[in-house]
């Protein structure tokens, strides 16, 4: 009798365990599925080309557009800002030697002994601040041309974040998960709810493109900001949108979602920097 | 004649000047009351975009005088702060059913 109970016991608890707490590998089949059968007449690895992937007219437009990119000055600034040394002599090539730094495509990950994530942009400072350097404001302008000049070294490199087997990391990951995933702000809308449910329809004078591949292409130049902006001030602007109140830029809550929505697209190739509408 | 007009003209200004006083001194604990709502609702991550603006217009109209005015805004901030900590309550229960299977 005893025994059968533990068997009973276990069975619902294996039920439970693989019904309802589905692991990051699972929900990335499972979310890279529901766009390719939604959209089937788009590859898979073309999702990083955002709404350019599924809506024909727009992306001639944005081939001619790509063809003389408006993203080229920033890339040449970022470099220029790469290679200069800071006033100690060490630049962030020796940040990249001593591996506090690493290529755009090794972003985001968790860090097992800081137990967080850490993205690119984070990472930039913090080799300036280690170099007694003021670090630079986190959005738009030399962060955004730094980082648009690593993305261009990246490009072509498969997305592989990786959520190691830990409660901090599996945290981290449910947390981007389920922010993405909530309803927030006065017009009590998810990410999901128009980048997923309403994708391919229209809101205003936009298309909404699918979420997958949406962190591939990052920083973006915008014409609408007339310059380029980081992945977390588009997170921000998405936010304000539905009137939540956003969060700042390399807060935990954005490095979380930016590292659940990066694993989403697993696979898929970085193509940065992007230029959109 | 003139003196009872007196006793009735400052009896009239303090009523007034009482009533004006109980209001602002209602508006100051509304506000405080709106502010930690707004406070409770930012803790949970679930602040709204003008919540904090709309308390700030409040203190405006406040010192402008403008008391009636004041004390809508601020009761519309309460309300947006109780919808925003509503809403987190909810999306807790609700969010994993929207995640693709
Ligand atoms: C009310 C609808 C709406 C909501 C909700 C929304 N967005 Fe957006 N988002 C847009 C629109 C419109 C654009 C610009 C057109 C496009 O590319 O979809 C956009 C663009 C983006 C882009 C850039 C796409 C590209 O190809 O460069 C990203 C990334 C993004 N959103 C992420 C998010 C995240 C994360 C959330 C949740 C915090 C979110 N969005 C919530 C409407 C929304």
């Amino acid at each position: 009798m005893k025994q059968l109970i533990t068997v009973l016991i276990t069975i619902g608890l294996m039920g439970y365990g693989f019904g309802v707490v589905a692991g990051p590998e699972e929900d990335r089949i499972a979310f890279q599925k529901y766009y390719t059968s939604r959209f089937s007449d788009t590859p898979l690895d073309d999702f990083i080309n955002g709404i350019y992937s599924i809506d024909a007219p727009s992306r001639e437009q944005w081939e001619e557009i790509e063809e003389f990119p408006p993203y080229e000055i920033d890339i040449e600034e970022g470099q220029v800002l790469y290679e200069t040394p800071f006033a100690n002599g060490n630049s962030y090539a020796t940040c990249l030697e001593d591996g506090t730094l690493k290529a755009r495509h090794q972003y985001p990950y968790y860090d097992t002994q800081r137990q967080e994530v850490l993205t690119l942009e984070l990472a930039l400072n913090e080799c300036r601040q280690s170099n007694d350097e003021e670090p630079l404001k986190y959005g738009k302008g030399a962060i955004a041309q730094l980082s648009a000049y690593m993305a261009l070294q990246s490009r072509g490199e498969p997305i592989n974040v990786v959520v190691p087997d830990e409660p901090g990391a599996l945290a981290a990951y449910e947390n981007g998960k389920e922010f993405y995933f909530s309803k927030r702000g006065q017009l009590n809308f998810s990410c999901f709810d128009c980048h997923g449910s309403s994708a391919g329809m229209n809101v205003r004078a936009d298309r909404l493109s699918p979420a997958l591949g949406h962190p591939s292409h990052f920083p973006v130049y915008r014409s609408k900001w007339g310059g380029m902006g980081t992945l977390h001030r588009r997170f921000k602007g998405c936010n304000e949108q539905v009137r939540a109140k956003g969060f700042k830029p390399q807060s935990v809550v954005y490095r979380n979602l930016e590292y659940f929505l990066t694993y989403m697209s697993n696979g898929l190739a970085f193509n940065g920097p992007g230029a959109r509408k | 004649m003139i003196r009872c007009f007196t006793v009735n003209f400052s009896i009239l200004t303090g009523l007034l000047l009482s009533s004006a006083l109980v209001l602002a001194d209602d508006f100051a604990t509304k506000w405080d009351e709106a502010e930690a709502k707004r406070i409770e609702a930012a803790e949970l991550g679930y602040e709204w975009r003008d919540t904090e603006k709309i308390l700030k217009s409040a203190k405006k109209e406040s010192e402008a005088g403008n008391t009636e005015k004041a004390m809508a805004l601020v009761a519309q901030a309460f309300e947006q702060s109780k919808d925003a900590i509503a809403q987190s309550q909810r999306e807790k229960e609700n969010w994993a059913s929207r995640v693709p299977k």
